[in-house]
């Protein structure tokens, strides 16, 4: 879509924000709104009982969505956006859940309405696409059997290949070969699961769809495709979309008018424009701040919900200069899986995740090592770790040869007193039978010969250098937040003092404004410690943000490596050029 | 999928012979004498040596095995205590001094009773474990719920030869409700059969049941929240149709594998049960030949008991890789 389409859509549905929409004198590209919207939703209000009592998961949402029209419903994760979603489609169980105020969907009131006349409504006037295709969509049948299904349901009377047909043609709409509708859905990439998912909900065109984080899952290339194809199919059936999602980018790129939500209430709802140039409320503000995006100021302090306005940080990074010898250096690493002998004698073929590359990490630095999903970025830092054993090639570690660490158990032992990691999803990564106190000290007592005093004393200095306190010492993984629990990877990352620490995707699983907390921390300690780091992200401007060199990998190979100027700057591959452009 | 079957009959078969294997050593490794259970315990030392000559026991274990395993498929010739040769054919297991038949014969002629047991019981179980562990999953936290969870803990804790003992004595020889336990070839009188085998099939049934009903309300109630029952619900499915189609399926797969060791391990005798009801199953067979060191059937019967193990618990594989599209995959 060009600018001035957007800028089009976003007048037009400034129109019908105001109570009374009058027929705007749209331009072509955007629908027209109509009197009677096809979501009208008034002081919605969902509660959960459960054994601990009554929590609100919304609390008097009211807002209505045009015909064609993109609402988002933005907010963080707990912030009520997924309930309202699902309240639209009475998807809620009766027995725990009490929804009460107005939903009307196409004139049919949800709230309320019995089982019969809810099922006649979804899938056909309203219909959903989740987050996780893969878990979404069913393991045990063909797609094609799945699109047929939703067909049949709403169609008494259609032959089973009428439906088979109708299936095959709205796949090969978001452009799924017919010849693939007998697969399942293993077989297939993310963003084609994603778009059999959008197939499926629109095969029966509803008035409205409720699109939950549709392409949270996704690399950010196939997540623009997936966007670009919603948008084209919005067209074509006249479809009202509202597009629950956290990501502030998504917002921009796709929505014509955007509903904040924190904490079950709804904060601010107003054209996506005017809400993300001029936003009312400061927490919008924090929201909109906390994502690093590619025009942000690299190494900056990001904006939080704690501290919207931030001051500068006390000295902008200057480069290091390179010394002569690198902290960590791979070359021509190869790392293949499988590939073994079956008992028939055949032999498969080797996946190969990383197909000979070479890079190296200087002291006082920060590599980013970029790619999508399957690139092997993931597989390389494993095998830096000592964890991953390589098919072929030399990994040094401070001049040191640490190739076979993987399958050396004192090897890997004295490495990992020098390179540590901090893990993506901070609510397995940490044991949640073992105290903040065990947690943090365990490398201490396998690497140091501190006693049990001095061991829980490093750890109150480690707490408080990632922003919590010693009184949190003894409680355990689930009483604290998501960032929290990062923060507490990142002390026991930080306890045996390593030279190196691997982060993989640290923050990909953290809402945004928490993500900026991290990061903010990450810069911090890496001033004050003089970290040397390898970041592993899919997050372009995150890395940007946060890396003093980047190098882009695919399909097992880097493309490119550079300094941060290099690689955004003056892209020399056509892949990250084509990444760039993808990243909203 | 082809290549999935073969691989597992592969499997199966080798798993098949490591068993007879070990068997057949432990056989040899015994303290007793086989020629002299054999002989009996009014045989000379002469005698004895004979009947060791024609058992072949003289030959070295290796030959012996072979000897064993040849008579599995391709049947052999056994000599008598007296030396008169006995055709037996394949499969051959060998000969029951003891019970002076083949050992085949000997459970061919049981066989039918415990396959009636075993088909009856599994009836019981499907019907009562897995239908009480859907029914009460589905309505999770309301009473029917709770009897019914109370229900199968009964019978989770409860000893057949206790409920067997009890329920008989109520039912049969108080009020007179059911026939007393016995079997009748169905071919002779198909209602003796049903009446005969109906409570025994119960008991047997119900105290195996239970462990079906917990794991299928517990698999059930976990995969009643994948996403997939939810865009099945999404579609306008009814819960009932989307829990049928998609629930139930996705919870299928461990209880199939536990469904397939059981009716291996039903179909190789249910000892305890034949006992309290008076049935002469070969479960029966082979705690007798245990207890009178009658070895050939030892062997046999174990041997038995391990291959329907192994067929079963390969056909529930099997039966969970069609079911489930992503394991044909490993």
């Amino acid at each position: 879509m060009t600018a001035s389409e957007s800028a089009a859509r976003t007048a037009s549905s400034a129109a019908a924000d105001a109570s009374a929409p009058t027929a705007a004198s749209a331009p072509a590209a955007a629908p027209v709104p109509t009197a009677a919207p096809a979501l009208r939703v008034r002081d919605l209000s969902v509660t959960f009982t459960g054994p601990r009592g009554a929590v609100t998961a919304a609390e008097g949402v009211t807002f209505d969505l045009a015909r064609g029209e993109v609402l988002g419903l933005v907010g963080e994760s707990g912030s009520g956006k997924s309930t309202v979603g699902l309240a639209a489609m009475g998807l809620h169980d009766p027995a725990r859940t009490r929804v009460t105020g107005s939903v009307l969907a196409g004139g049919t009131e949800v709230v309320g309405a019995s089982e019969g006349k809810l099922r006649a409504l979804r899938g056909s006037r309203v219909a959903m696409v989740f987050q996780d295709a893969l878990a979404a969509l069913s393991p045990f049948h063909p797609v094609g059997a799945q699109l047929a299904e939703a067909h049949r349901v709403h169609h008494r009377g259609t032959s089973r290949t009428e439906s088979r047909d109708r299936a095959v043609d709205i796949l090969e709409r978001v452009g799924i070969p017919a010849a693939r509708s007998r697969d399942h859905p293993h077989q297939f990439s993310g963003g084609m699961r994603q778009r059999v998912m959008i197939a499926m909900a629109l095969i029966n065109s509803p008035d409205v769809l409720i699109a939950d984080e549709p392409t949270t899952a996704l690399d950010a290339r196939v997540q623009r495709q997936v966007l670009d194809l919603l948008d084209e199919l919005r067209h074509e059936h006249g479809t009202a979309v509202l597009l629950v999602t956290h990501d502030v980018g998504v917002v921009a790129h796709a929505t014509d008018r955007v509903l904040v939500m924190r904490d079950s209430r709804q904060l601010e709802l107003g054209p996506t424009e005017r809400v993300l140039t001029a936003p009312a409320h400061p927490y919008t503000r924090a929201l909109i701040g906390a994502a690093p995006t590619l025009a942000t100021v690299p190494g900056t302090r990001l904006p939080t919900v704690e501290n919207p306005e931030p001051g500068p940080r006390a000295a902008a990074r200057t480069p290091v200069a390179p010394p002569e010898r690198p902290l960590a250096d791979v070359t021509g690493l190869r790392v293949e899986f499988g590939g073994g002998r079956s008992l028939l004698g055949r032999r498969g073929e080797p996946t190969r995740a990383v197909r000979g590359i070479s890079l190296s990490v200087r002291q006082g630095e920060t590599l980013g090592l970029v790619g999508e999903s399957g690139s092997g970025k993931s597989t390389t830092a494993r095998v830096l770790a000592g964890l991953q054993r390589p098919t072929a090639g030399e990994v040094r570690f401070a001049g040191r040869d640490i190739t076979g660490a993987a399958a050396d158990t004192r090897l890997r032992r004295e490495l990992s007193r020098e390179v540590q990691l901090v893990f993506q999803d901070p609510y397995a990564s940490l044991n949640p039978r073992r105290t903040v106190e065990q947690i943090v000290t365990t490398p201490l007592l396998v690497h140091t010969r501190a006693d049990r005093a001095e061991r829980r004393d490093r750890a109150a200095v480690l707490l408080e250098q990632v922003g919590l306190s010693a009184d949190h010492l003894d409680r355990y993984p689930h009483e604290f937040s998501g960032g929290q629990r990062q923060r507490i990877g990142i002390a026991r990352a930080l306890a045996p003092r390593p030279r190196l620490i691997i982060a993989d995707e640290p923050v990909s699983a953290l809402d945004v404004s928490v993500q900026a907390q991290v990061l903010n921390l990450l810069m911090d300690l890496r001033d004050e410690l003089g970290l040397s780091l390898l970041f592993v992200s899919h997050d372009l401007a995150v890395v940007r943000h946060f890396c003093d060199r980047i190098a882009v990998m695919r399909n097992g190979e880097i493309v490119e490596t550079g300094t941060r100027e290099e690689v955004f700057d003056r892209p020399a591959a056509p892949y990250t050029r084509e990444l760039l452009a993808a990243t909203l | 999928m082809l290549a999935h079957v073969i691989r597992r009959a592969v499997q199966a078969v080798v798993v098949l012979l490591a068993i007879s294997a070990t068997a057949f050593a432990l056989f040899y490794a015994a303290p007793s004498d086989p020629a002299v259970i054999a002989c009996g315990p009014k045989c000379d030392a002469s005698q004895i040596a004979a009947v060791r000559d024609s058992m072949g026991l003289d030959e070295p274990i290796l030959a012996q095995y072979v000897d064993y395993v040849r008579g599995l498929f391709a049947g052999r010739t056994i000599a008598d205590v007296d030396g008169t040769p006995i055709a037996c054919d394949a499969p051959c297991l060998g000969y029951s001094y003891a019970l002076h038949e083949p050992v085949r014969a000997a459970i061919t002629s049981r066989f039918p009773v415990t396959l009636s047991l075993a088909a009856g019981a599994l009836a019981v179980i499907l019907v009562v474990g897995v239908g009480a562990g859907f029914v009460s999953a589905l309505r999770r936290g309301k009473p029917s719920d709770r009897v019914l969870s109370a229900f199968t803990l009964v019978g989770a804790s409860v000893q057949i030869y206790f409920l067997g003992y009890a329920l008989q004595y109520l039912l049969v020889y108080r009020t007179g409700w059911f026939a007393l336990p016995g079997y009748t070839p169905p071919g002779d009188d198909p209602g003796a059969w049903l009446a005969g085998l109906l409570l025994p099939w119960l008991v047997l049934g119900f105290v195996n049941a239970a462990v079906f009903a917990r794991l299928s309300r517990a698999q059930m109630l976990e995969v009643m929240h994948e996403g997939y029952v939810r865009t099945a619900r999404g579609k306008g499915l009814s819960p009932l149709r989307a829990h049928l189609k998609y629930t139930a399926r996705g919870a299928a797969a461990p209880l199939v594998q536990l469904l397939g060791l059981e009716v291996g391990a039903l179909l190789g005798g249910a000892f305890i049960t034949e006992t309290v009801f008076g049935l002469s199953g070969v479960g029966k067979l082979a705690v007798d030949a245990v207890v009178q060191n009658d070895l050939p059937t030892v062997v046999g019967t174990v041997l038995l008991a391990a291959f329907f193990v192994v067929v079963f618990v390969t056909v529930a594989d099997l039966v969970v890789a069609w079911l489930d599209p992503r394991v044909r995959l490993a």
